[in-house]
C-alpha cells in the first residue's frame, strides 16, 4: 500500500508545474515582436497569453509595452500587479519609479516595503507557491519522523525523532498560515490606479453630487465601498470619494 | 514642332519653288512653347514676289493679337542676284492654357494662291494666372494711363512653399520720371529679391483692353509664406513725375498697386521626427571618407542638399553621433539663385567630426524630411549607410603612453528595463497551490500514512503476542490492584489479608517487571536487578518489605496492620515504574 502511495503523493505535488509549457509560442512571437519595437503587437500578444496566465514576468512585460506606447497609468498598473505577485522584484520597481515620475498629482506614496527585503523573503519572494510546498514538505518530513519514532525501539533517538516530528508539525502549520497569507495578499483587490486623463472624486455615487477633488490618472487609491457603476475610494491623504469604476484600474 | 512646321512649310515652298522659280510663302513662329501671358511673334514671309492683293491675315485660333500687323520689306542685291521680301509681323499671345492653332495664310500670286501650313502653339499655365487679368483691369480702371499691379505666381500655398511677386508697371506716358516708392509691406513672409538688373520697358507694347501700354517688370520677390492662414501683400505705393521737360519737372502722379490675397495652408499632419520646415523638390548628397580613419584625426562630413525649395531657410539637420565623437557647428555654403521661377540650387553643410576612441562605430543613414507640394506629401531623404572604422590615432598613443585618461560615464538618456526574457514562469491565473487539490492531498497524506503505520503497528505487536512486553507494562496494574486490596484490608483492619496483599503485590511487580517467575523472586535476584538504584538503597527497602510480608503471614504476630508498609510499598513500586517505564 505504501508502495503505491509514494508515487500518488508525488504525482499531486507535480500537478501544478505541468501546465506550463501551453502559451510558449504565443509568447515568443511576443518577445520577438517587443525586441523589433512593435510594441502595440507585443502587448496584443501579452494580453491574450494573460487572459489565461499569469506570471509577475508578464505583467512586467505588459507594463513595459504600455510604457513605450505612452501609456503610462496602465504601465504603472501592471508594474503594481507584478509587485503583488513578486514584491519588491528589482526591474519592477526601477520602471515603476520611472513611470510615476509621470504622475501628476503630488501624493506621499507610502513607502512601499518598510520591513525591507527581510519580510519580502519570508513572503516567499516571487514563488507564490513557496510556502504552500514547505507546508506540504514539513508535512511529510513530520510523518517521517514521527513514523520512525514509533518503529524503533524505545531509546534516546526516539524522543529525537518525536522532538522533530513536531517541530516539522509546527513547521507546516506556520508555513501553510504564510500560504494562505500569501494567496490573499495576491488574491486582494484593495488598490488601484486611476487610468482617466483626470476624475472628480465625488461626494455621493451619483452624477451631479459635489464635486470634492480632481485626481489625475497614475495616481494610486484605496478601494472602499463599491455601488453599482461608483467606486469609493480612499486617498493616501485620508480623503474619501466616489468615483465611476470605468476611470481605474484595479491592480 | 516648330522644325516640322517649318520643314514642311518649306518643303511645300521648295516644290513650288522648282515652278515658279525661287517664289516662297512661309509662316514662322519665334516658339511654339509660351506660358499663358507670354508673348509669340508669327511672321509670315513672302520672298520673290509681290503680294499684289496683299497676303490674308491668317485665323489666330484664338490667340490674342497683342500687336501687329506690321509690314516690313527687304530688297537686297548680293552677287548680282536681287531678292526681296516682304513681312508682316503680329505678337500674339494666350490668356488661357490649351493648344492654339493659328490657320493658314493665302496669297495670290498671278494666277496660282499660295498657302502657309498652320501651326500650332501649346500655351502652359503661366506663372501669372488668371487673377492678375482681373487685377490688372481693375488697376485700369483706377488710372487707365499709369498703374502698377502685384501678381502672384499662386493664390493658394503651403507654409514654407516658394510664391513669386511679380511688380509690374504700365504706362502710357511719353515720359516717366520716378520720384519715390513704397515698397509693400510683407507680414508673414520671408522675401528674397530676384535680380533683375535695370528695370527696363519691355519691347513690346501691351494691349489691354484696346488700350495699349508700355510695360516694366519693376520687381520679383520670392516669398515663403512663414505661417498659415491668409496672408496680404499690401500694396506698392509709387510716385512719379509725368512728362518732364526742360521747363517743367512734369506733373506728379501717386500710383498705388492692387494688394494680393494669398491662403497659406498649414502642412498636413503626420509631421516626420526630422522635419525641420523644409519645402520643395530636395536631393540629399552626402559625402564622408570611407573606411580606416584614425582617433583624434578630424572627418569631413559634407551633407550637399540640391534642388528647388526654401534652401535658405533649412536648419542644419542633426548628426546623431555616439558620445565618443566631438563635433562643431556646421560651415555652411550656399550656391542658391534666386530668380522668376524662385529659389533654387544647392546649399553645402560641412561638418568636422572628430572621433575620440578607437572602435568601429555605425552611425546609420542619415535621414532627411522635407515637404514636396507638387505631391502633398512627406518625403524622405536617406543617406547611404555611414559606418567609420577608427583606428588608433598616433598622437593618442604617443602622449598617454598606454594608459587611457578615464572619463565619467555619461548618461545618455533614461528608458525602462528591458522585458524579461527567457521562463516567465506563467502559471494557470488565479489559481495557486494552495488551497489546490494537490494541496489539500499533499497535507493530508502524510499523516493519513502515519496513522496507517501506527495501526498497522500495533496489530503486529498485538499479533506477535508480545507476552513480555504485556506482563511487564500490566506490572504496575496488577500491584496497584493488590495494593488496593491491601488498602481495603488496612481500613478494615485485617492484618492477614493485609500483608498477603502487600506480598503478592510486591513479589508479583517485580516477577512482572523482569519477567520472572514468583519463584524466582528472592534477595539475590532483587539484589541483581534494582542493586544500582539509590546506590542499593531501594533493592534493601524492597527486600526488607517482602521480607516483612513473609514474616506476617507464616508467623502472625499480632501487629497493627502498617500504614507505613503500604506508603512504602506505593513508593518504590512507582520509584521503579518511573525508572523503567516502557
Amino acid at each position: 500500500m505504501k508502495r503505491l502511495l509514494l508515487p500518488l503523493l508525488m504525482m499531486a505535488l507535480s500537478l501544478p508545474l505541468t501546465a506550463r509549457n501551453a502559451p510558449a509560442a504565443l509568447l515568443d512571437q511576443a518577445q520577438e515582436a517587443y525586441a523589433k519595437g512593435h510594441h502595440q503587437q507585443a502587448l496584443a500578444l501579452y494580453d491574450s497569453i494573460n487572459t489565461e496566465y499569469t506570471s509577475a514576468g508578464l505583467l512586467y512585460n505588459i507594463g513595459n509595452c504600455y510604457s513605450k506606447l505612452g501609456d503610462f497609468p496602465r504601465a504603472i498598473l501592471y508594474y503594481e500587479k507584478a509587485l503583488r505577485l513578486s514584491p519588491g522584484a528589482e526591474d519592477v520597481q526601477a520602471n515603476l519609479d520611472m513611470e510615476r515620475t509621470k504622475v501628476v498629482d503630488r501624493m506621499n506614496q507610502r513607502p512601499a516595503f518598510t520591513l525591507g527585503s527581510a519580510w519580502d523573503r519570508l513572503q516567499g519572494g516571487k514563488d507564490v507557491d513557496q510556502w504552500a510546498r514547505r507546508s506540504i514538505w514539513a508535512s511529510i518530513l513530520m510523518a517521517f519522523f514521527a513514523g520512525a519514532g514509533l518503529l524503533i525501539r524505545p531509546t534516546y533517538a526516539k524522543r529525537l525523532l518525536y522532538g522533530a516530528a513536531g517541530i516539522a508539525l509546527v513547521a507546516s502549520v506556520a508555513s501553510a498560515a504564510l500560504a494562505a497569507y500569501r494567496v490573499h495578499n495576491v488574491e486582494q483587490r484593495s488598490e488601484a490606479i486611476i487610468l482617466s486623463p483626470s476624475v472628480e472624486i465625488l461626494g455621493e455615487p451619483r452624477q451631479g453630487s459635489t464635486r470634492l477633488f480632481i485626481l489625475h490618472q497614475g495616481t494610486k487609491v484605496d478601494l472602499l465601498d463599491h455601488q453599482g457603476e461608483w467606486q469609493e475610494v480612499r486617498l493616501p491623504s485620508g480623503a474619501v470619494g466616489w468615483l465611476p469604476t470605468t476611470s481605474i484600474g484595479v491592480i | 514642332m516648330s522644325y516640322r512646321a517649318l520643314l514642311t512649310a518649306w518643303i511645300a515652298a521648295s516644290g513650288f519653288l522648282l515652278q515658279a522659280q525661287e517664289i516662297t510663302f512661309q509662316a514662322t513662329v519665334d516658339r511654339n512653347e509660351i506660358a499663358s501671358g507670354e508673348p509669340v511673334k508669327l511672321s509670315i514671309e513672302l520672298t520673290n514676289a509681290s503680294a499684289g492683293g496683299g497676303m490674308s491675315t491668317p485665323d489666330m485660333g484664338g490667340l490674342v493679337v497683342m500687336q501687329g500687323p506690321m509690314e516690313s520689306s527687304n530688297f537686297s542685291f548680293i552677287n548680282g542676284r536681287t531678292s526681296r521680301s516682304t513681312t508682316r509681323t503680329w505678337h500674339l499671345t494666350a490668356t488661357a492654357p490649351g493648344n492654339y492653332t493659328i490657320g493658314p495664310s493665302t496669297v495670290r500670286i498671278g494666277n496660282s494662291e499660295l498657302k502657309t501650313v498652320p501651326i500650332t502653339i501649346k500655351v502652359s499655365k503661366g506663372a501669372s494666372g488668371g487673377t492678375s487679368n482681373q487685377a490688372i483691369d481693375k488697376a485700369q480702371q483706377r488710372d487707365p494711363n499709369l498703374f502698377c499691379t502685384i501678381s502672384l505666381s499662386k493664390n493658394k500655398a503651403f507654409v514654407g512653399e516658394q510664391l513669386v511677386a511679380t511688380y509690374t508697371l504700365f504706362s502710357r506716358y511719353n515720359s516717366l520720371q520716378p520720384k519715390d516708392y513704397d515698397l509693400p509691406k510683407l507680414n508673414g513672409f520671408w522675401a528674397e529679391e530676384v535680380d533683375l538688373g535695370n528695370t527696363n520697358w519691355e519691347a513690346q507694347l501691351r494691349t489691354i483692353n484696346g488700350v495699349q501700354y508700355r510695360v516694366a517688370i519693376l520687381k520679383k520677390q520670392v516669398l515663403i509664406p512663414l505661417r498659415s492662414g491668409k496672408l496680404t501683400v499690401a500694396p506698392m505705393t509709387l510716385n512719379y513725375m509725368v512728362n518732364p521737360s526742360f521747363f517743367s519737372s512734369g506733373t506728379p502722379v501717386r500710383i498705388q498697386s492692387n494688394a494680393v490675397d494669398v491662403n497659406v495652408a498649414e502642412l498636413p499632419s503626420g509631421k516626420p521626427a526630422d522635419f525641420s520646415g523644409a519645402v520643395g523638390d530636395l536631393r540629399l548628397q552626402v559625402t564622408a571618407p570611407s573606411g580606416q580613419v584614425k582617433a583624434n584625426e578630424a572627418i569631413d562630413l559634407s551633407l550637399t542638399f540640391s534642388g528647388r525649395a526654401n534652401l535658405k531657410l533649412l536648419d542644419a539637420p542633426k548628426l546623431n553621433l555616439p558620445p565618443d565623437f566631438d563635433s562643431y557647428d556646421p560651415k555652411v555654403s550656399d550656391k542658391i539663385t534666386v530668380n522668376g521661377s524662385g529659389m533654387s540650387g544647392s546649399r553645402e553643410y560641412q561638418y568636422v567630426i572628430i572621433p575620440r576612441h578607437e572602435g568601429t562605430y555605425d552611425l546609420g543613414s542619415l535621414t532627411f524630411s522635407y515637404f514636396d507640394p507638387a505631391s502633398g506629401s512627406y518625403k524622405e531623404l536617406r543617406s547611404q549607410p555611414l559606418s567609420f572604422s577608427v583606428g588608433p590615432g598616433d598622437a593618442a598613443a604617443a602622449t598617454t603612453g598606454g594608459t587611457s585618461p578615464k572619463v565619467d560615464v555619461q548618461r545618455l538618456g533614461s528608458d525602462i528595463r528591458y522585458i524579461r526574457t527567457g521562463d516567465l514562469q506563467l502559471r494557470p491565473r488565479g489559481k495557486f497551490l494552495y488551497g489546490s487539490a494537490a494541496w489539500i492531498l499533499g497535507m493530508t497524506l502524510p499523516p493519513a500514512l502515519l496513522l496507517l503505520t501506527f495501526l498497522w503497528h500495533r496489530r503486529r505487536e498485538q499479533r506477535m503476542g508480545d507476552a513480555q512486553g504485556q506482563r511487564r507494562r500490566g506490572a504496575d496494574r496488577v500491584a496497584r490492584k493488590h495494593l488496593a486490596a491491601a488498602q481495603t484490608a488496612l481500613e478494615k483492619n485485617d492484618q492477614g489479608a493485609f500483608h498477603d496483599a502487600v506480598g503478592k503485590a510486591m513479589e508479583g511487580y517485580f516477577a512482572d517487571k523482569f519477567n520472572l517467575g514468583v519463584a524466582e523472586v528472592n534477595a539475590a535476584m532483587i539484589q541483581d536487578k534494582l542493586g544500582q538504584m539509590d546506590q542499593g538503597r531501594t533493592a534493601a527497602e524492597y527486600i526488607a518489605l517482602i521480607n516483612e510480608a513473609q514474616m506476617a503471614r507464616f508467623a502472625p504476630i499480632v501487629e497493627k496492620p502498617s500504614k507505613q508498609a503500604y506508603d512504602e510499598a506505593v513508593a518504590i513500586i512507582s520509584r521503579i515504574e518511573s525508572r523503567y517505564r516502557k
